[in-house]
């Protein structure tokens, strides 16, 4: 169980990490070119799941990110396999029967499914991703796994198909941090969530600072 | 970046070890990086 750290030196330490890559109106790296980068590791891992990636994949990064075991035993492999987060959107808290949900950047669904689960069959879930190959295997593993509140779109989080006001609950894992314009992508996630809703994401963030020439280079952002 | 787009109740979680035993655990170490779950509320009113 995890055990909230509120607004602390952790917090400003992270949110320091974060502004260092977005608060510079001269972004860091070129948004369209880190894209094509993050497309090419991220097809592979659609593809070829079990291959050699620099993170972990699938189950056993679930049981490593604490995700309930029986939830995830319980689901088909291609649910989980080309899992790739970097923590658990559902430690801090878990979402309420009926909500309304957007996942920005589903990869291959697992969090969708993980948040279907928790919504139940009165609520909704909508990924969203700009991988045409995760977007296939996650529309074919709901279809499996007959979940009908589950709707994934194509799309990128600095423009998220997904109306104003819209979300209960807005969730993320490990997307984020693969994008260049930070404060685009939240001000969208601002945009698409009700007054009142939730922001539940999990993200990477460095306790040591990177150097300017590092921040350039786009390898380092993807592997 | 979150307090100063208007989020309010901020929380994060312990870090996770994301990238222990992984290809890419030597750069983790590098920039000492660990994934955190957060926890943000939009306020019912701008």
């Amino acid at each position: 169980m995890v055990n909230p750290v509120t607004v602390s030196k952790l917090e400003a330490d992270s949110q320091a990490r974060m502004e260092d890559l977005s608060m510079n109106t001269e972004l860091p790296v070129d948004p369209a070119a880190l894209r094509e980068e993050v497309k090419s590791k991220y097809r592979d891992v659609a593809r070829n799941p079990n291959g050699e990636h620099h993170f972990h994949t699938g189950r056993p990064l679930a049981r490593r990110l604490g995700y309930s075991a029986s939830l995830v035993d319980a689901m088909p492999d291609r649910a989980v396999e080309s899992f790739a987060g970097v923590a658990n959107p559902f430690s801090l808290r878990d979402l309420d029967p009926g909500e309304k949900v957007v996942d920005a950047g589903s990869g291959g669904g697992f969090d969708c499914f993980v948040a279907a689960h928790q919504v139940g069959p009165q609520g909704k879930v909508v990924g969203i991703d700009m991988l045409p190959e995760m977007l296939e295997k996650s529309r074919a593993t709901a279809d499996l796994m007959g979940l009908k509140q589950v709707e994934f779109r194509e799309g990128l989080l600095e423009q998220i198909p997904v109306q104003d006001r819209w979300a209960d609950v807005v969730i993320s894992n490990g997307v984020i941090n693969l994008c260049a314009d930070k404060r685009q992508v939240f001000s969208e996630l601002w945009r698409v969530l009700r007054p009142g809703g939730r922001l539940q994401f999990g993200d990477i963030a460095n306790g040591k600072p990177v150097p300017a020439g590092a921040l350039r280079d786009i390898e380092l952002w993807t592997g | 970046m979150l307090a100063e787009i208007g989020f309010l109740d901020i929380q994060i979680g312990q870090p996770y070890d994301t990238f222990g035993e992984a290809r890419g655990e030597k750069k983790a170490r590098l920039f000492a990086v660990y994934g955190y779950s957060f926890l943000a509320r939009k306020p019912e009113s701008p």
